[in-house]
C-alpha cells in the first residue's frame, strides 16, 4: 500500500512539474491585427519597429535619390560618378528580434538609388569588400563588357569601373550577377537605377519602392515581404503626402521564389507607365501585377485626406509585411476643397 | 591497529576520489574558459512546439528550447501569416526552458491550423494541428465525465474478467497452467504495446534532445527492477504477513496492470482533449473489451485460494482506477514527456509481472515451461490480445 501511495505521489509530481513556469510581472498591452487590445504579463512580440530602433530607415530610403558626383566632358556631356561598395558579412535586424545576414551595396538593402538623365555618362566605381565575388549588372542599354556578368570582381577589395551612357529613359533595377544568382539577389544585392528624360517629368512628390522578400531560413520560400525591406514599416509609419499633389512612385519588384507580386492602391487609381520608358501611361488602374524585376512608374493624386492602404493583393505577402499606409494630409498651399475631417 | 585501519580507510577514499579529480580536470580542459579545442562547427538552435491550446479568441503555444544554445522567440504566425503575440514570462529561453506564446486569433472549430514560431536567426519552427478544438477546462462536469469513462473502461471490465474465477477454479492443473500462461501472454502483449506507444509518443511529440528511445529504455528498466525488488520482498514476506504467494503475485499483477491502464487513461483523455471524438469512442470501446482479459490475468493466480472475493475486488480497483487518473491527466495537463515516462513505467511493471508469473509456473509445473499447456496458453494470450487490439 505504501508502495502504491508513493507511486501515486511520484506520478502526480511528474505530471504537475512541467506546468510550473508561470511568473507574474507588470502587465503590458498590444493591439492585434483586427484591433483587439490584449493584456499580457510577459513580453509583446510584434513586427513593429519604432523609428529609433530600425537599423535601416525605409522612410529615408523612400525619397533618397543619388545623383552622383557631377562633372562635364569637354563636349558638355554630364558625367555622374558613383562609388558603390559591396559587402556580404553584415548581420542586420530585419524585423524586431530577427537577425539576417544581408549582402549590401553601400551598406543597405536595397542599395542606393542611382539617378541620371538620359545621355549622361554614368561611371560607377565598384569596390568589392565582400568575401565572395560580386558584380553590378544594370538593366538597360550598355556595351557587353559593362554588363557585370562575365567580369566577376574578386572579394576583399577587388575593383571594377562600370561606364556607360544612361539609357533608355525609365526605372531599372541593378543587381549582382554572380552565380548562384538567386543567392546573391535574395541576400540583398540590388537597387534602383532611374533614367530621367531630358525633358523633365512634371514635378511631383517622388518616391522609390523596391518590393522585396527575405528568406531568413533558407528554404527557398520568403519569410517576409516588404516595400523597402522592413516588413510592416510603412503601416506603422505611414508615408505622409498631401491632397492634390502629384505622387510619383518608382516601383521595382525584386521578389524571388514567388512568380508574381503586385501593388494595389486604396481609395484611388494610378496611371501606370510600364518600365517608365514611355511618357504616356498604359493603364489607369489600382492593381498591377509584376513578375521578377518587372517595374514601372505609378502616378496619382489624392482628392480626399485620410489614411489609405497600399499593399500586395496577393494577401499572403501583405500579411507577411508588404503593406503600408499613405497618410494624406490637407494641402494648405493650394487651398483644397477639404473633404472629410 | 585502529590507527592503521583509519589510514587505510582514508587511502580507500582518496583512491576513489582521485579519478574524479582527473575527470574534472579533463572536462575543464576541454570545455573550460580559454579552451578552443572544441570550437568547431556552428551549433544549430532548436525549439519544440510542445503543446497548442485553442482557447477563447486565442491560440496558445507552449514552446521549449530543445537545442544546444539559448534562443529568443521573435515572431509568431498562424498558417504562415505573421501575427502579433505575447510571450509569457519572456522570450529568452535557456536550454530546456519553456515559455507560453499567446496569439490572439479568431480560430474556427474543427479546422486544421499550422502554427509557427520564428526565432532570432530567422529560423521558423512549425506544428500542425489537424482540427482545432477548445482546450478542456477542468470543470466538475468534465472531471466526473472522465471518472465515469474511467470506470467503464477500467474498473467494470476488469471486474467482469474476474468473474471467470469460478470457472478457472474448477479446471485441472494442466488447464490451470494454460490459463496462467495465457495471462503471461496477455501481459507480454500489453508490455510490448506500451513500449510501442511510448516510442511513438516520444518520436512524434518529444524533441530529439530528450533521447526518447533511451528515456523509454531507462525508465522501463528502472521500473522493472524497482518492482522486481519490491515484488520479491512482498512474496518473501507473504508467509509472515498472512498473504499467500499466489495472492502476492496477483497483487503484483494488478499493480502492473494498473500502471498500464494509467497509460490507457492518458490516451483516452488526450484523445478527448484533442477533440478527436470518433477516435476516443473507439478507444473507449476497444480498451473496455481489452481490459476484461486483464481481469482473467488477475484471477488466474488466485484461483487456488479461498475467500478471495474481497481481495479480488481490491485488486480490480487497483488495476482499474488508474484509468480515471490517467484520463484526468491526459485531458487536463497532457505533456508528451509525462506520457512517455508513464507508459515506460507501465511497460516495466508489466514485464516484471510476466517474469514473476513464468517463474511461478515453472516452480509449480515441475520446472517445465515447455509443456503443451504453457506454450499454447502463451500463444493464445497474445493472439486474443492482438484480436481485441484491432478494435482500438
Amino acid at each position: 500500500m505504501i508502495l502504491l501511495l508513493s507511486l501515486v505521489l511520484a506520478f502526480s509530481a511528474i505530471a504537475i512539474l512541467p506546468t510550473f513556469s508561470e511568473a507574474q510581472s507588470a502587465s503590458k498591452t498590444f493591439v492585434t491585427h483586427s484591433g483587439a487590445i490584449i493584456q499580457t504579463s510577459g513580453e509583446v512580440i510584434d513586427p513593429l519597429y519604432t523609428a529609433s530602433t530600425v537599423e535601416f530607415d525605409p522612410m529615408v530610403y523612400l525619397r533618397d535619390f543619388n545623383y552622383g558626383q557631377v562633372s562635364q566632358l569637354p563636349d558638355g556631356t554630364t558625367v555622374r560618378e558613383f562609388t558603390i561598395v559591396a559587402e556580404d558579412d553584415k548581420i542586420m535586424e530585419v524585423s524586431p528580434g530577427i537577425f539576417y545576414n544581408v549582402w549590401t551595396f553601400n551598406g543597405t538593402v536595397p542599395g542606393p538609388t542611382i539617378r541620371a538623365t538620359e545621355g549622361d555618362i554614368v561611371r560607377v566605381k565598384f569596390i568589392n569588400n565582400g568575401e565572395k565575388e560580386h558584380t553590378m549588372h544594370f538593366h538597360g542599354i550598355h556595351p557587353a563588357g559593362m554588363d557585370g556578368v562575365f567580369e566577376p570582381v574578386g572579394g576583399n577589395g577587388g575593383q571594377f569601373v562600370y561606364e556607360f551612357e544612361a539609357g533608355p529613359v525609365g526605372v531599372h533595377p541593378y543587381h549582382c550577377h554572380v552565380m548562384p544568382l538567386e543567392e546573391h539577389i535574395v541576400h540583398g544585392l540590388y537597387g534602383v537605377f532611374i533614367v530621367d528624360p531630358k525633358e523633365k517629368r512634371p514635378s511631383a512628390d517622388e518616391m522609390v519602392m523596391v518590393l522585396n522578400g527575405l528568406d531568413t531560413d533558407f528554404d527557398t520560400e520568403n519569410n517576409f515581404y516588404a516595400a523597402n525591406t522592413i516588413p510592416f514599416y510603412y503601416q506603422h509609419h505611414p508615408i505622409q503626402i498631401k491632397t492634390n499633389e502629384l505622387i510619383r512612385v518608382y516601383v521595382v519588384n525584386m521578389v524571388e521564389f514567388d512568380p508574381i507580386n503586385n501593388l494595389h492602391l486604396h481609395g484611388n487609381l494610378y496611371h501606370y507607365y510600364p518600365t517608365g520608358t514611355d511618357t504616356v501611361p498604359s493603364f489607369y488602374t489600382d492593381m498591377i501585377t509584376l513578375s521578377q524585376t518587372e517595374r514601372g512608374i505609378m502616378e496619382f493624386k489624392y482628392d480626399y485626406p485620410g489614411k489609405y492602404l497600399f499593399h500586395a493583393h496577393k494577401v499572403e505577402f501583405s500579411e507577411k509585411g508588404w503593406v503600408g499606409i499613405f497618410m494624406v494630409n490637407e494641402n494648405q498651399d493650394k487651398g483644397s476643397e477639404g473633404y472629410g475631417t | 591497529m585502529e590507527l592503521s585501519n583509519k589510514s587505510s580507510k582514508g587511502k580507500m577514499i582518496v583512491s576513489g576520489v582521485i579519478p574524479f579529480v582527473f575527470l574534472v580536470i579533463l572536462i575543464a580542459y576541454i570545455f573550460g574558459p580559454g579552451s578552443d579545442l572544441l570550437d568547431l562547427g556552428t551549433p544549430l538552435p532548436e525549439i519544440t512546439l510542445e503543446k497548442v491550446d485553442f482557447i477563447d479568441s486565442e491560440i496558445q503555444i507552449t514552446v521549449r528550447n530543445t537545442g544546444p544554445i539559448p534562443v529568443e522567440v521573435a515572431m509568431a504566425d498562424i498558417n504562415d501569416r505573421i501575427q502579433p503575440a505575447a510571450v509569457e514570462p519572456d522570450r529568452f529561453l535557456e536550454r530546456y526552458e519553456t515559455t507560453l506564446v499567446r496569439i490572439p486569433f479568431e480560430w474556427n472549430e474543427a479546422e486544421p491550423y499550422r502554427v509557427g514560431i520564428t526565432i532570432e536567426d530567422g529560423t521558423r519552427f512549425e506544428k500542425e494541428i489537424e482540427a482545432a478544438a477548445p482546450a478542456l477546462e477542468p470543470t466538475v462536469d468534465l472531471v466526473v465525465f472522465f471518472a465515469i469513462i474511467g470506470t467503464y473502461v477500467g474498473i467494470v471490465p476488469v471486474m467482469i474478467g474476474l468473474l471467470w474465477l469460478p470457472f478457472i477454479k474448477k479446471i485441472s492443473k494442466q488447464k490451470y497452467h494454460f490459463f496462467l500462461a495465457l495471462t503471461a501472454g496477455l501481459l507480454l502483449f500489453l508490455g510490448i504495446d506500451s513500449v510501442e506507444e511510448a516510442l511513438e509518443v516520444s518520436k512524434e511529440n518529444l524533441a530529439g534532445s530528450f533521447n526518447g528511445a533511451l528515456l523509454v529504455a531507462t525508465v522501463l528498466v528502472a521500473s522493472f527492477l524497482g518492482l522486481y525488488y519490491a515484488g520479491e520482498k512482498l512474496v518473501n514476506r507473504a508467509k509472515s504477513s498472512g498473504i499467500t504467494k499466489p495472492v502476492a503475485i496477483a497483487l503484483m499483477i494488478s499493480i502492473g496492470i494498473g500502471l498500464h491502464n494509467f497509460g490507457e487513461g492518458l490516451a483516452i483523455g488526450a484523445a478527448v482533449g484533442l477533440g478527436s471524438i470518433a477516435f476516443s469512442t473507439f478507444l473507449i470501446v476497444g480498451f473496455a473489451l481489452h481490459n476484461t482479459t486483464e481481469g482473467i490475468a488477475i484471477a488466474s493466480p488466485m484461483s487456488r485460494e479461498k475467500k478471495v472475493i474481497r481481495k479480488l475486488a481490491v485488486m480490480g480497483i487497483i488495476a482499474g482506477v488508474p484509468v480515471i487518473f490517467g484520463a484526468w491527466i491526459g485531458g487536463f495537463v497532457y505533456s508528451p514527456f509525462t506520457s512517455v515516462v508513464f507508459l515506460s513505467i507501465g511497460a516495466g511493471a508489466i514485464f516484471q509481472v510476466v517474469i514473476t508469473i513464468l517463474k511461478w509456473v515453472r516452480e509449480e509445473g515441475d520446472k517445465n515451461l515447455s509443456s503443451a499447456a504453457v506454450s499454447s496458453g502463451f500463444v493464445v494470450g497474445m493472439v486474443v490480445m492482438y484480436l481485441t487490439s484491432i478494435l482500438v
